[in-house]
Formats: C-alpha cells, structure tokens, sequence
C-alpha cells in the first residue's frame, strides 16, 4: 500500500465513523462525539405527532425557510425535493452541520453523491473497515429530484438547532432555516 | 348569440393588447446617462479622467429581469463616444460598438438605446471607443431576477475593481508601440542573472535566458502595464471603500472586473468565500478562500462574517506588482489587517507551451528555428475521460502544467478553478457542436502586435456564423500572456468537461500555453465584436468581427446591409 491509497483510506475511515448507520447515531458520534446531540431532540413516534409540517426543497433552498415547534412536541416532517438537484433535511446544530458538511464532501469526492443522483449502491458498499457511506441517520434525510420522505422527530428540549442543506455549498449559500421554539 | 360572440372578440382583443402592452407599460424604465470629462483621484495621483454622470465609476444601473429599458446617453465630451453593455443579450444595434453595431455617439449628441433586459445578475458597461474605457468611462449593472434566486442574502454590494494609471490609455498605447516593456517593472536584472547562474549553473541560465529572448518575452511578462493604482469602486488602497455589515447576516458581494490590463487574486482574510455566480450565470455554489477574476469577468460570492469585527477585502493584482484593498465592517472607520503581497510569480517554460520538465537534456540553442506556431499547449478535450471530481490537489487544468501562474491559495486552502464552475441552470439544451473554429492567440511582443490567427483585425475578413448553428471554439494560447476572449450578444459556454452544467460565461480566460474551448448557440442575428478584453491588446489588433448570417426576418431586416444607428 503505498502513502497515497493509505490517506485516502484513512479519510474514508474517518468520514464513516460518523456517516455509519444508526450505530453511529446512538454512540453520539454524529456530532463529532461531543454529546451535543441532546440538544437537538429525539427521533419520535408517529402517533404522537402533534403537528405536521410540510417542507418543499427547491435549488437552493426551503419552503417555509423557518418553522416554529413547542418544546416536548412531536412533529411530523413530510419533505419533498421539489428541485433539479439532491438535497437534504437535517436537524442540527451550526457546528454539527458544519461537520456534516465535510462528510458530504467526501460522498460527493466519492462518487457516491452526485449533483443530481444518489448512487445507493455505492453507499452500502464496505469501504473496507465495516462501515459504509449510508445516509440513514434519524435527523436527517437525504432526497433525489422527486422524491419525499418523512422525518418524525421529538424537540424534547429547546436550544439552538437548524434544518440545513449540507450538501456541498448549499447551507452557506442560505439553504437552511431557524427551528424557533414557542413558549 | 352574435353579440356574445362579438363581445368575446373583443375582450379577446382588448386581453391580448393588454399582455402585448404590459410589459411596456407596467416596467419600462428611463436611465440618463452624461458622459463627462472627470477627474480621479486615487489617493495617490490625481488624474483626469472620463466618468458617467459626473464621476467614474459610473453609477449603478439597477434593472429588472423582464423590464424595457431605455436609455439616455448624451455625450458632454469634444469627441465621440459610445457605451457597450457587457455581457447583456440584446439586439445587435443595442451593443454599443461603434462601426458594428452603429457609429457611435457624436459631440453634444443624445443617443437612446431601447432594449428588452432578459436576464438577470451581476453586469456592467462601458465606453467601447478608443481608450475612455481606461481613462475610467465604465459602471455596473445590476439586474434582480424575476424568479427566486438559489441563495439568500441580507446585503448587496456592487466591489467594482480598475486599475487606474497616471498615463491616459493613448499615451500607454504609444509607449507600448515604441518599447513594449515600458511599463514592466519587474523585469528580471542582472543580479537576477548572477543568482540563477549560482543556482542552475552558467550555461543552463543563458541558454535559458536566449529562449525566453527569442520568444520576445521576459519571464516577468505577466503584466505588461504596470504602474497603475487600482481602485474598489473608485477608491485607492488608502481610501478604504467600506461596505457596512452586521454580524450574522450574509452579504452579497458582485465582483466586476473592469481593469483595463489586470487579473487580481482575490481573498477575505478570516471569511470563507461561497461563489454563487459568475459572468452574471448563477453556477451551483462554492465555498473558496480565494478566487482569481481575469479582465472584463464577474462572480459574485456570499459571504457570512459572523464576528463584530473588520474584515479587509483584499485583491492583489497577478504580477504583484499592486493591490486594490477593501473592508467589510459592522461600523465606519474599522480596519483590519492589510495583507503582504505575495510573491510575484515568473513565467516558467510550460507558459511557452512547453513543459520545462521533460526539456533536461535539451539543447536550448536549437531553439532558434523552432517554429512557435506548431505550439499547441495544452489540449483540454483530451481531458474528458478524467474524473474532475477526484481531483483534490491545487492542481489546476486551465494552467499548462508546471505554469508560473497557477494559483495556490495556501496548504488546506481552496483557489478557485473553472473547473469548479457548473451552471445552476441549463440555458440552451446540451447538443453536439455542428462545427468547430480554430483561433490561435498570437502575438509578437517586440512590436507590441497581438493577434488573432497571426492577423489583426484589420488585415482579416470577419468571422461568419450560421444562425442556429452552435459553434465550437477552440483557442490555442500561443503567447505568453493571460487573454480574456470575450465575444458580443451571445454566451460563451466553457467546456470544463461537466457536458449540460458546462458554466455560461461572457468573457474566458486563456492562461499562457493551453487550449480552452468553449460552445456558443448562434442565436443571436447580426454582427458582433469578438476581442481580447485586455484594452492595449484589442487596441493592437487582438480582435475580430463576427457576422452571424441568416435567422428570423424581423431581425435580418435591420442587419448587416445597415449601417444607420437606430433611435
């Protein structure tokens, strides 16, 4: 193995630590493993919706750009990419959008996101060390041109935490929005 | 029965008059523009100047995607005049080119230019006669979008960026044509000569040194007019343009290049840098520290200072030899840190086109009889089969590879590259070209001649394209100088390999000793300029004309055969 393959799979490794699955979600390593999850909520359970909330996704940003939830409520996230390019909804806080933001870069490095395309194949390939660049995580969903999807998710404490876009460019070009919490 | 039917007729009429009416109606606005004798001071020589409506820059023209614009223009100066509108789609009587699209404006004359604006972003205008365009006869263009745009800002700024010289554009242009290193400041010395020796020995230093000779061309033939203050929005280094900022918000900043002669590297020393547009085409974002803006270009970029601190906007020009500096700040009178220049860069051998690497064992003294125009660089199409998107390093393909020029924005630094430029929108369906064209950039320094195929304008027929053709450029670089092509009335489509998301530009840069395509659908009636942006070269005879033959008969009526201006 020569230095060069040696790095890249070192930084794949590094990017599937937290991209993993599930597993990665519940050993907290998501946000970098700072335990910052907390702040963000739980995922919750379909009965217990209390309000539902339609997203629209278009390039390069959200319909409605912010949301107002109750602090303890269940809410229902029914997404829908109405754009010409792959995009995300994420529940989090700026810093772990932030390091989402890199991990998507390598998913994009890697071929296994494309502007327009998720390659699904690609992403449940071992890269070698167990893990994987799936994009299953509970506060997050991932969407190609057309497709939707749903998120249920319990804002058990309020704090200060976004929806955001990390695929490459689009949060800081302003694809994100405040998640204000009423009292 | 009849009367209904009458009755529906004529509502029908009266809808129809109406939706042809509206646009006219509802937005058609009127800008009146003076051009006047001004006087520029940067901070550190004051000069006379041309301005529009009293100052220079000129004001920024704000329109809207949709709108019918006419425009004023009344020539206060003793000679003629003439007002090009960069990079807008219009009627070719509409350009502003005097001897293409009309005969220009005269003395004391008012000239009215009516046109339909449909696009949107970040553009601007300028004189097309003679040198007013140096002497400082240039403004912006701002044109909101009728749609959403795909990124969100709190502010907007106009960074409008020139580089103004103590010499008026005609006394460079004699001072070029008599010694074509007048204004090269850093041309490489004696002691240079002693040091290279001590470093590669004698023998590789001359011969080395009788190449670079015998291409007319020093290594440090970066800017070939130096000397000059450059200026944000009007104001020098010391003068300190501030845009005014609160912490959080994002701001919008449109960066337009409208130097006579120079690229600048551009960075925000502390702020990440997302660039949402360029050539007035929005391309799907990219977060860089630093970007390179050649003559004639547009980007515009977000930025989101978050800290209630001063931020330097800081652009250096490509030799190095000036910088034009800037500041973000949430109060007035706030400084940050003003940068170093870099160090300059030096032309190396792959800038000839040749890659000084594999050239060891060479004999440089056989050099002589080299024929030059054999030199075809570096071939982009040959590229298409890499994949771009692995690429991590600043390696960059639009620079002949061991370039002098390539730039690098510092370890875990991101430079931007027309590589990383994708449309954010297709404009015209992706096809097949139906032809390809060959331009050689040429040019012989010692005579300060540059040129198109060996010819200038003036010694060669126009260019004639097929309307609804799309046609396939392909510019071989074969100076040694940067060259921003810039062709009239219709985009300019840079193939970087991403086929549909090519990006859609106004004006493309040649780096020295490479080969750069791009595709244009001709859709566009009528004759058209075609020229480097870089004034003393368009000025020697790096230009041409194009005539685009055939297409709808309104438009062919008012073409070619022509040559009335149109009020």
């Amino acid at each position: 193995m020569n230095i060069l393959s040696k790095i890249t799979a070192i930084a794949i490794a590094s990017a599937t630590i937290t991209l993993g699955s599930s597993q990665a979600w519940s050993a907290g390593s998501h946000d970098g493993g700072h335990g910052a999850k907390k702040n963000i909520g739980i995922p919750g359970k379909a009965s217990e919706a209390m309000q539902t909330i339609e997203i629209k996704m278009l390039d390069n940003y959200y319909e409605p750009e912010s949301i107002s939830v109750k602090q303890g409520e269940t809410v229902r996230f029914i997404i829908k990419n109405d754009g010409e390019f792959v995009h995300e909804f994420n529940i989090g806080t700026a810093a772990m959008h932030t390091a989402h933001q890199e991990e998507m870069m390598t998913m994009f490095e890697h071929g296994v996101l494309e502007a327009d395309k998720i390659n699904h194949d690609m992403m449940k390939m071992d890269m070698g060390n167990g893990k994987t660049m799936e994009h299953n995580d509970p506060n997050s969903i991932l969407l190609e041109p057309g497709k939707s999807g749903e998120i249920v998710w319990k804002f058990n404490k309020a704090g200060k935490i976004e929806f955001a876009c990390n695929i490459p460019g689009h949060y800081d070009a302003g694809m994100m929005g405040k998640i204000k919490f009423k009292s | 029965m009849i009367n209904t039917k009458k009755f529906r007729r004529h509502s029908c009429i009266v809808a129809v008059f109406y939706l042809v009416m509206m646009p006219f109606t509802s937005i058609a606005d009127v800008y009146n523009l003076t051009v006047d004798k001004v006087i520029i001071d940067t901070g550190k020589f004051k000069k006379q100047g041309i301005g529009y409506n009293g100052a220079s820059p000129g004001p920024v023209l704000r329109m809207e995607e949709g709108e019918n614009v006419t425009i004023n223009v009344t020539n206060n100066l003793d000679e003629m005049t003439s007002i090009h509108w960069h990079g807008l789609i219009l009627p070719y009587q509409q350009d502003g080119v005097p001897t293409i699209s009309y005969d220009g404006i005269k003395p004391g004359e008012t000239f009215t230019y009516k046109f339909p604006i449909v696009q949107s972003g970040t553009y601007w205008f300028h004189s097309h006669s003679g040198f007013q365009e140096p002497d400082g006869a240039y403004g912006s263009i701002v044109i909101k979008s009728k749609k959403r745009e795909p990124f969100r800002y709190d502010r907007d700024y106009v960074v409008q960026l020139t580089d103004k010289h103590p010499h008026s554009g005609a006394r460079i242009m004699r001072n070029l044509k008599t010694m074509p290193d007048y204004y090269n400041r850093q041309q490489q010395t004696i002691t240079d000569f002693i040091s290279d020796s001590e470093t590669n020995g004698l023998g590789t230093t001359i011969n080395d040194r009788m190449a670079w000779g015998d291409m007319r061309m020093m290594p440090a033939d970066i800017e070939d007019v130096q000397g000059f203050t450059p200026l944000i929005n009007g104001k020098g280094p010391n003068q300190n343009w501030t845009g005014l900022f609160k912490p959080g918000e994002r701001i919008r900043l449109r960066f337009i290049n409208s130097s006579a002669m120079t690229y600048f590297d551009i960075r925000i020393p502390g702020l990440k840098m997302t660039v949402v547009s360029a050539d007035g085409n929005n391309v799907r974002p990219v977060k860089v520290d630093e970007f390179r803006i050649a003559v004639a270009e547009t980007f515009d970029v977000i930025v989101q200072p978050k800290d209630d601190k001063a931020y330097t906007i800081f652009a250096e020009s490509m030799g190095r030899s000036a910088f034009g500096r800037g500041t973000l700040a949430p109060r007035d009178g706030m400084v940050a840190e003003v940068p170093q220049l870099k160090k300059s860069p030096l032309l190396t051998m792959a800038d000839m086109g040749m890659d000084h690497s594999n050239m060891k064992g060479m004999d440089h003294s056989n050099m002589k009889g080299m024929d030059h125009s054999k030199m075809k660089g570096m071939d982009h199409s040959k590229m298409k089969g890499m994949d771009h998107s692995k690429m991590k390093s600043q390696v960059d393909p639009f620079y002949a590879p061991g370039s002098g020029l390539t730039p690098n924005a510092g370890k875990d630094k991101k430079f931007l590259s027309y590589q990383d430029l994708k449309a954010q929108k297709q404009l015209y369906k992706h096809r097949a070209p139906t032809r390809e064209i060959e331009l050689r950039l040429t040019g012989n320094m010692e005579r300060y001649i540059w040129s198109i195929n060996g010819k200038k304008y003036e010694d060669e027929e126009e260019i004639r394209l097929q309307y609804g053709e799309r046609v396939r450029f392909k510019f071989v670089n074969e100076t040694m100088m940067s060259h921003p092509m810039h062709l009239h009335g219709m985009w300019s489509i840079l193939d970087t390999g991403a086929g549909k998301w090519n990006p859609i530009k106004h004006t493309v840069s040649v780096a020295p000793g490479t080969t750069l395509y791009t595709e244009t659908e001709v859709d566009a009636p009528g004759q058209w300029a075609f020229h480097c942006h870089l004034s003393y070269h368009a000025a020697s005879g790096m230009f041409r004309k194009i005539v685009v033959v055939g297409g709808p008969k309104s438009a062919l009526l008012n073409s070619i055969t022509s040559k009335e201006p149109k009020v």
